[in-house]
């Protein structure tokens, strides 16, 4: 029992995700006005922007946990918007978390094995997830508790968990924030894998301007909710008002 | 890679509690004292109302409605059997659908709540229900409830006897433990992780309010069996067997026993069924010995007393493995060896 029929996007290529005119409103404040982008399958768009601007609840708006005060997100010609967060999940837009986030009293296996089994994807398919969790160090943890993991082991396991589910757009909310100069390369290296093995579009909001510059050939500023800014990163990261938004005036802190 | 959940270990561990059912088939054989029959009677309908808890502890969900649960169980197989049925499988079935149904709308609107506020209305629910008996004579025989109520029958066979009451309640006993066991088993994942994470679960695509439902609905069929067991033991049903205080013995049982397993309740139910037969004979002094007795294991055992006993063997097991491991890994500082096999 309980398989129930998932909501299915039809399986065309070209699907993309796109958000139109969305807004989120808590009470009087307004998080985020008339906000419009759009992902293609293997693409990658990096969403930047000062603390409070609004990127992580935009995360929580897409993908169903906060519904949006306005504005429409759809999966190619389906309306996802206002949908409950598994829904939208089955429907293959799955997030990751800022913190660390696993079921902690299960092993490492355990975690990936209730991502498969929680999601709709196809059971036999082969993700590849072998070789990441050697290269990420997870491989000799899969017996673990994933709760007495180092934290950056942590952080990646819940990106594994998301790809486990066989997503086509991934929403990765800060995935290098907490981990070591030396374990962001991973991050580059799940990125890559979900596209060349999945053909994932992948949004991803950061705060480290090298992860930024080399993963995302385009980019978003947003700023007090609003979208200051869009284009090639090299370009918008050049732009006077994107410089003091961002960096803040103070001298010391531009890096 | 193919990946499945794995729950063998604690499977074992739920084995056992069906295996330390088995024995008690033994108790009407070897005596004919009634004392005897009376304690495997309540032990027995305690342990069934206790995991029906136990299914909802899964979820991490506290429930006080049991007696209410059990209520409708008992009532519809005592009103069924009064009407003429009285075949033991057609109570047991009907006994476990009718809270069942129940629960179903119930659950729509209680399992939004979350924590303390879904505490409070199952307890509200257990007091609508005591109400409802009192106010619906012609249906429930109001606050004199249904007395003389037949014995069951199996296959002509007349189950009135003292042994045909306690056999009766062990296969309810079994019936309800393999309903849990099967339950518990085949949604583990899911339970565990609604109990643990429940964003991270939906974010990953797990509708949980289905499983949460679900698991509602057939806690409340197995404490309905409860209630059958018990209307069968005493021959009437009265609301003053479904009491909310009734209730709160159940969850103890489960949480001193020990929530993680199914063993849990059967140790926590034995231990204390026995001791407040025990602390009976002190008369007055019987209620706060078996509050003692809770607080005690409470503090000392917080994860129940399987549970303390499974994480000391396995703080045991650990220090022995790494002492083992200590004379072959001491070039390999860098190296950690794959591990495999038990825990």
């Amino acid at each position: 029992m309980m398989r129930w029929p998932k909501e299915q996007v039809p399986s065309d290529a070209a699907v993309t995700l796109r958000v139109e005119g969305l807004s989120k409103r808590f009470g009087g404040l307004q998080v985020f006005d008339d906000i419009a982008l759009e992902l293609e399958p293997g693409g990658i768009l990096g969403v930047i922007g000062p603390n409070g601007a609004g990127k992580t609840t935009l995360i929580n708006v897409i993908c169903g946990m906060l519904s949006p005060s306005a504005g429409r997100i759809l999966v190619g010609s389906q309306e996802i918007t206002g949908k409950p967060l598994h829904v939208v999940s089955g429907m293959g837009v799955v997030r990751s978390f800022q913190q660390t986030n696993t079921f902690r009293s299960a092993c490492v296996g355990e975690n990936l094995a209730r991502a498969a089994r929680f999601s709709v994807g196809d059971a036999e398919a082969d993700l590849g997830l072998d070789t990441l969790l050697e290269e990420f160090g997870l491989r000799q943890h899969l017996e673990d508790p994933s709760g007495d993991l180092p934290y950056g082991l942590q952080k990646m396991l819940g990106l594994l968990m998301a790809l486990a589910t066989q997503p086509r757009f991934l929403l990765l909310d800060e995935p290098a924030a907490g981990l070591e100069v030396r374990e962001r390369v991973h991050i580059d290296r799940f990125v890559q894998h979900a596209r060349s093995v999945l053909g994932c579009g992948v949004l991803i909001v950061e705060h480290d301007m090298e992860l930024i510059r080399r993963l995302c050939p385009r980019i978003l500023v947003l700023e007090a909710g609003r979208v200051l800014a869009s284009g090639a990163p090299a370009e918008v990261l050049a732009r006077r008002e994107v410089i003091d938004a961002y960096m803040g005036e103070s001298e010391e802190e531009k890096c | 890679m193919k990946m499945q959940p794995r729950s063998r270990n604690v499977f074992f561990t739920d084995m056992w509690a069906l295996a330390l059912l088995a024995p008690m088939i033994l108790v009407p054989i070897l005596t004919t004292n009634q004392y005897y029959y009376s304690l495997a009677n309540q032990a027995l309908i305690g342990l069934v109302a206790a995991l029906s808890v136990y299914i909802m502890l899964r979820m991490d969900l506290l429930s006080f409605a049991v007696p209410a649960f059990m209520a409708i169980g008992g009532y519809a197989a005592a009103i069924a059997a009064k009407g003429g049925n009285t075949n033991l499988l057609l109570l047991m079935a009907l006994s476990f659908a009718a809270p069942a149904l129940v629960a179903l709308p119930l659950g729509a609107l209680v399992l939004r709540l979350k924590g303390v506020y879904f505490v409070l209305v199952t307890f509200v629910f257990n007091e609508i229900l005591q109400l409802a008996l009192f106010e619906t004579p012609k249906l429930s025989g109001g606050s004199n409830g249904i007395s003389g109520v037949p014995s069951v029958t199996l296959l002509g066979m007349d189950l009135g006897t003292n042994q045909g009451v306690v056999y009766v309640t062990l296969l309810v006993a079994f019936v309800a433990t393999l309903i849990t066991l099967a339950v518990t088993h085949r949604y583990r994942p899911e339970f565990a992780s609604i109990e643990e994470n429940e964003t991270l679960a939906e974010s990953l695509g797990l509708a949980t309010w289905r499983y949460r439902t679900f698991g509602f609905v057939v806690a409340a069929g197995v404490a309905g069996l409860a209630g059958f067991a018990l209307v069968n033991m005493l021959m009437t049903a009265h609301p003053s067997s479904f009491s909310s205080f009734s209730g709160i013995n159940y969850i103890a049982y489960a949480i001193v026993g020990g929530r993680g397993t199914m063993l849990g309740p059967v140790v926590g139910t034995g231990l204390l069924v026995w001791s407040s037969n025990l602390f009976s004979s002190k008369g007055e002094y019987s209620a706060g010995l078996f509050g003692l007795l809770i607080i005690v294991v409470v503090t000392a055992a917080p994860s129940g007393l399987v549970g303390t006993i499974h994480q000391f063997f396995k703080a045991i097991r650990r220090r022995l493995s790494v002492s083992a491991d200590l004379p072959t890994n001491s070039d390999a500082a860098t190296s950690q060896p794959i591990k495999g096999g038990g825990p």
